[in-house]
């Protein structure tokens, strides 16, 4: 290994110092405020190393990872974003009566994974990244149980989480495995002249939608998707926001680069698949989500439903004209920011407004009634946060939702594109009920704590609500930045 | 000689030994059958232990730490195994081979380090931890 | 100096955010100084801008200001920038400097009222949005400050709102203007269909480009952006909301519904000239509207007796003057009308204004009479507002109109005909306007009359009646924005045929409601003239015709509509989408050995396709 490839590989350093410190600390010495701050230092160390690295041009550390503009970015999206919700799961960890320290522990872990997941372009460190994640995950989804109706529904979701991910784990494998006996190749560009093509034998075909598959689940494609509103139900909120986010859009941002890099795309029958698994997912997730009454669920179906719109840039990438093919990957990558900052804004206010120490998330409708007259400061960013999804104007969400129905129509995917509609009109509704159940007169005994809200939850919600508006309004930085970060690949 | 002529050749001893296998344990389950006595009293089903009447249920729950057992597993058996491989090759690795199993080895002794101070080698269970804890206490 | 350009919509729209943050409850001279204030100092920048604009030579006459891009996804750019050049110089004088005496006018006209602070909210809001609409470089802004000034004038005129029949006439004033609205709306969507941009500069360069003369498209579209202008301008056949749009305070009147928002329909098409110089057919029609309009409005007017009510069908009438000036191609002299009636039919509404609140809201101009005495400063002010409005020599309104009428008589899609129109219809203005003010200034007093005095009441009365009076020796810099109408020397007799005909109807006027002659009255109270001038007083009747046409049959189709069909094409919808939530939610039953089947089955699915379809 050169030094140019160690200092390639420092950030993924980094962040696995942060969990070898807070495990030593750990050991010896139990201090929530110090090991948090020791994971907010590591993930900004590393963000600020990723930072500097950018426009270096791509290096290639170890035949495993690569660093170019496109991973740097993600990397960088995965260290803010965990950043964010580290910090809001803060007080909910304070106040709830277990471990605290190795909360940190599993979620630098979870990190590490996801950025050594989106670094990747071999199978090699894809799995593990993969893995590195979903295995932390199945603690954490456990974590902090509390109350024994909340722990039974927190087991069960953990242990759910676990048996499924381990099947869809498996297929993977086996579809990596299927590849590489076809070819005898496991990096991604060495497969883009041999995917695909006239030659390509079953063996490949079935690896690859076997791939596709065990990605499927972990982005809850529908039919896949039916672990995502148990786990993110049975999950402690602040849980449920970093699998919400970290660990799709990790995925996600592989399985663009999977599939460019590899030729995965030349496959038109797989394609002809996920056209049918987008359709599927928009229409079945907004339509599980329309009358549903559990927040932390309908968040969940409205994921679903969100992949769904991203399927159909992810689809544009297909087409053969190189511009369109340019505004769909561009699409995917701004989605996903838009994707992160709206879902975790949701997810921080159920955390800010759930009570652990009484085993109580703020799940109910009830805790959102007349929410606007008691707390107005979290309301709005709520509202906001619900407006974006909606993909109401000047919020972030809007302008990603209108970048990927470019994308669709520059691709021409009429069906995608009429479904995509036909989804958004059924989300406005019941993010729109949300609201205004926000707006109703509260009720005479609220169901929400009384506390103040804590400051650091202020300071991260009111970060990513005016990241919402501003970019909403003056979208172009980001594009400028999506554009220059997708542009490596080919 | 074809391929499939080779294969018999190859595999009869195989068939053999499986056919006496199976051909022995049904003789071994269909003997009593034939020869023993049917008597049936009111001890007739309960397990033998010794002559001692058992007590209470077969199944309960054991508390045996197999999360654990897995991490333990990991630690040392599998630190084992990199370790053998990179012992086969430590000329060629050279310092820099050395530097790396030594991290690995070092995030290894951490993770022990903490399951040691968190109890995981401290194999009795809460209630036992806890009496002793009053008894100490008293 | 130039890039100070943002403030002159943005202060406006400051004092709007301040106002209306204060929710009315900003002592009352901190409401007059932002609500005044904002708009007084967006007329300080414009004068700025104009001293430099001065001074650059003529064909640099423009100035871009881009203040922001919302985003760049493919070819669309949906963008908020500014552009300035003589054209939209010379409405920003109107806007803001009339705007300003308004608003200074409003705020001892306003002063009593309990809602003071939301008539400046709302009139702030209105100039920012008419700024807007001017300085539109784009028509997706264009039509954004087009539907604000809408917005605005809805709430205006609704601003009593206690009296449900000024609710009426501000529903009344909406609807109406949205019947155009939606024509131009049409019209620019295929202008952005046929030319993909919605840049007005771009879109005007390419339209050259793109059409032949006299193509079917460039009709079409200019005809539906006439659409849009006829509906906010007043036009025939979509007028009949403007007089009602009286029942809003009269510096609203004043502002909105003579000096500015009415003139808009003016703008656009000034704005978008080439397109219509594309078609002579567009143009023929834009100049039939304006006379036919000129012509009808002038009649009403005649027989009106609400002050308010000749007023406002005067002001539809002189906009009907500046459509002709477009139809016939005289680009400049239109924008010239539009500022002179700006300075002058302000004039006329505000010492309307001021009269009316000195006899006690009355708006019955044969209740008033004989004025002249107790109100010496709104009879000054009144009396020159009149001759700008007839024309005479040397008000400004004599220099606009002469213009229009001289470039009608040479012109193409004019003619001698219309000409003809034109100059009676100039002949029926002198005679409304001295009847007016020979009835109320004249004659025996009916009521008694307190005059307002004070700066706030005196200083607009008279600013403005110097602007009416001098206006028309003021050069616009118009000449790069627009094209220069060539001026043809018209026959002398033609000329003074145009002059006289006015001084006639003064004279006429004079004999009528002055001296007051038995035989000519005796002429007007009998037989068919009188019915005539029932049929006129009605507004030739095409309320009554619209009311039965339009509204009466479609709010019969609603109500007979209501419950019925087409609640329940949504209902279907809900109730599926309803029962489709349930159908999915069975699949969601939470048993772990079910999901693992389903995810199995699906991947064979997806293998099976991967591999027997590929």
């Amino acid at each position: 290994m050169t030094m140019t490839e160690l200092h390639a590989l420092l950030p993924i350093i980094v962040i696995a110092g942060i969990s070898v410190v807070l495990m030593v600390m750990t050991a010896f010495f139990r201090h929530q405020r110090l090991a948090s701050l020791i994971t907010y230092g590591g993930f900004i160390a590393a963000a600020v190393l990723v930072a500097g690295q950018t426009g270096s041009g791509p290096q290639q550390a170890t035949p495993l990872l690569i660093m170019d503009e496109y991973s740097r970015f993600f990397s960088l999206v995965i260290l803010v974003t965990s950043l964010a919700a580290t910090m809001l799961a803060y007080d909910y960890l304070r106040r709830s009566d277990v471990f605290k320290e190795e909360y940190y522990i599993l979620l630098s872990l979870a990190v590490l994974g996801a950025v050594v997941l989106v670094s990747s372009n071999h199978f090699a460190a894809f799995f593990i990244g993969i893995e590195l994640m979903s295995v932390s995950l199945f603690a954490m989804v456990g974590y902090m149980v509390q109350g024994r109706t909340r722990r039974a529904v927190t087991l069960e979701a953990s242990v759910k989480y676990m048996i499924l991910s381990g099947v869809s784990s498996s297929f993977l494998l086996f579809g990596i495995a299927l590849v590489y006996a076809d070819f005898g190749v496991l990096s991604f560009s060495g497969l883009h002249s041999l995917l695909g093509l006239h030659s390509t034998s079953s063996y490949s075909q079935i690896g690859a939608a076997m791939i596709v598959v065990g990605l499927a689940f972990k982005l809850s494609w529908v039919p896949f998707h039916m672990w995502t509103p148990d786990v993110y139900e049975g999950a402690p909120v602040p849980v449920t926001a970093f699998l919400a986010t970290v660990s799709k859009v990790s995925v996600f941002a592989i399985i663009v680069r999977f599939f460019i890099e590899s030729g995965a795309f030349r496959l038109e029958a797989l394609v002809q698949a996920l056209v049918w698994i987008a359709v599927l997912s928009m229409l079945v997730g907004n339509g599980l989500a329309l009358l549903q009454q559990n927040i932390k669920r309908l968040l969940a179906y409205s994921s679903i439903a969100h992949l769904g719109y991203l399927m159909v840039a992810f689809i544009a990438i297909a087409g053969s004209n190189l511009a369109n093919t340019n505004l769909a990957v561009e699409a995917t990558a701004f989605y996903l920011v838009a994707y992160i900052v709206m879902s975790l804004i949701a997810f921080g206010i159920i955390t800010t407004l759930s009570s652990p120490e009484r085993a109580e998330e703020a799940e109910t409708l009830a805790h959102f009634r007349g929410l606007f007259w008691q707390k107005p400061g979290l309301a709005t960013a709520m509202g906001l946060a619900l407006l974006s999804l909606a993909g109401i104007p000047l919020t972030i969400g809007f302008v990603g939702k209108f970048y990927v129905f470019a994308a669709g129509v520059a691709g021409q995917l009429w069906l995608l594109v009429g479904v995509l509609i036909v989804g958004s009109a059924l989300g406005l509704y019941y993010y729109l009920r949300l609201i205004m159940e926000m707006c109703k007169a509260p009720d005479t005994e609220p169901a929400i704590s009384r506390e103040e809200t804590p400051l650091e939850n202020r300071v991260v919600l009111s970060a990513l609500g005016l990241v919402l508006l501003v970019i909403g309004i003056f979208p172009n930085g980001l594009i400028t930045t999506v554009h220059a970060a997708v542009a490596v690949l080919r | 000689m074809s391929y499939g002529a080779s294969l018999i050749t190859h595999l009869w001893p195989l068939v053999l030994f499986l056919v006496l296998v199976i051909g022995l344990i049904s003789l071994m389950l269909a003997g009593p059958y034939f020869l023993g006595s049917r008597r049936n009293a009111r001890a007739t089903g309960e397990p033998y232990e010794c002559g001692i009447v058992p007590v209470g249920s077969a199944q309960y729950h054991v508390p045996i730490p197999f999360y654990l057992f897995a991490i333990f597993f990991v630690i040392f058996d599998l630190e084992a195994v990199f370790l053998f491989a990179w012992a086969v090759a430590v000329r060629e690795t050279g310092w820099a081979g050395f530097i790396e199993a030594l991290v690995f080895i070092v995030i290894l002794l951490v993770a022990l380090l903490y399951l040691w101070r968190l109890g995981a080698l401290d194999w009795r269970t809460f209630r036992q931890k806890r009496d002793r804890a009053s008894v100490l206490l008293r | 100096m130039l890039d100070w350009l943002w403030l002159v919509p943005g202060l406006p729209f400051l004092g709007f955010l301040i106002l209306f943050a204060g929710q009315g409850k900003m002592p009352k001279r901190w409401t007059t100084l932002v609500g005044v204030g904002s708009v007084g100092l967006a007329a300080l920048v414009t004068l700025l801008i104009a001293v430099e604009f001065y001074g650059t030579p003529e064909a640099a006459l423009t100035y871009r200001q881009t203040l922001w891009t919302w985003m760049e996804a493919g070819s669309l750019k949906p963008g908020f920038s500014l552009y300035l050049d003589g054209l939209a110089l010379s409405m920003l004088f109107v806007i803001t400097g009339v705007g300003f005496l308004i608003h200074l006018y409003a705020s001892g006209y306003m002063y009593e009222d309990e809602d003071f602070p939301r008539f400046f909210t709302y009139t702030n809001l209105f100039v920012a949005a008419m700024v807007m609409l001017v300085l539109a470089d784009n028509l997706v802004l264009l039509f954004l400050g087009w539907e604000g000034v809408g917005l605005c004038s809805y709430l205006l005129i609704g601003f009593w709102y206690r009296d449900p029949e000024n609710g009426r006439c501000a529903r009344k004033a909406f609807i109406v203007t949205r019947i155009g609205d939606t024509a131009f709306a049409i019209g620019l969507f295929l202008l952005f269909r046929e030319l993909g941009t919605l840049d007005i500069q771009d879109a005007m360069s390419a339209a050259t480009a793109t059409w032949p003369r006299d193509s079917g498209t460039a009709t079409l579209i200019a005809v539906l952006l006439l659409g849009g202008a006829v509906g906010k301008s007043a036009q025939l056949p979509l007028q009949t909301w403007l007089p009602d749009a009286m029942a809003g305070p009269t510096p609203v009147s004043a502002l909105i519904h003579a000096a500015t928002m009415v003139t808009a329909g003016v703008y656009l098409i000034a704005r978008t000239h080439v397109l219509f110089q594309l078609s002579t057919d567009a143009m023929q029609l834009v100049a039939l509207v304006g006379v036919l309009t000129l012509l009808m409005s002038g009649f009403t007017a005649l027989t009106q007796t609400d002050l308010k009510r000749i007023l406002a069908y005067s002001t539809i009438s002189q906009i009907g003057y500046m459509f002709l000036a477009l139809g016939v191609g005289a680009w400049s002299s239109a924008i010239f009308h539009l500022m002179t009636h700006a300075f002058f039919k302000a004039l006329l509404f505000l010492t309307a204004g001021s009269i009316i609140l000195s006899v006690h809201h009355q708006q019955d101009i044969f209740k008033m009479g004989g004025l002249r005495k107790a109100l010496p400063v709104p009879f000054a002010t009144f009396l020159v507002g009149c001759l700008g409005l007839t024309a005479l020599p040397p008000t400004s309104g004599f220099f606009s109109k002469e213009q229009i009428l001289n470039a009608v008589w040479s012109s193409p899609t004019g003619g001698q005909l219309i000409w003809a129109g034109a100059v009676l219809g100039a002949f029926i203005t002198a005679i409304y306007t001295f009847r007016m003010f020979f009835i109320v200034f004249f004659g025996e007093q009916q009521t008694e009359a307190h005059e307002h005095k004070g700066f706030k009441f005196h200083v607009p009365l008279i600013v403005l009646a110097v602007l009416a009076a001098v206006g028309g020796f003021f050069h616009l810099p118009l000449t790069s924005a627009l094209p220069h109408a060539g001026h043809d020397h018209v026959p002398l007799g033609v000329e003074v045929t145009a002059i006289a005909l006015p001084m006639v109807g003064v004279l006429l006027a004079y004999l009528l409601f002055y001296r007051q002659i038995p035989a000519l009255r005796q002429l007007f109270e009998t037989g068919p003239l009188k019915s005539l001038a029932a049929f006129f007083y009605s507004g030739w009747a095409m309320d009554w015709l619209y009311d039965r046409l339009l509204v009466k049959p479609f709010v019969a189709l609603a109500r007979w509509n209501s419950k019925d069909l087409v609640d329940q094409l949504p209902a279907v919808v809900s109730r599926g989408a309803a029962l489709f939530h349930r159908l999915l939610s069975l699949s969601q039953n939470g048993q772990l050995r079910y999901y693992v089947a389903t995810m199995a089955l699906a991947s064979l699915v997806v293998m099976a396709v991967a591999v027997y379809t590929g």
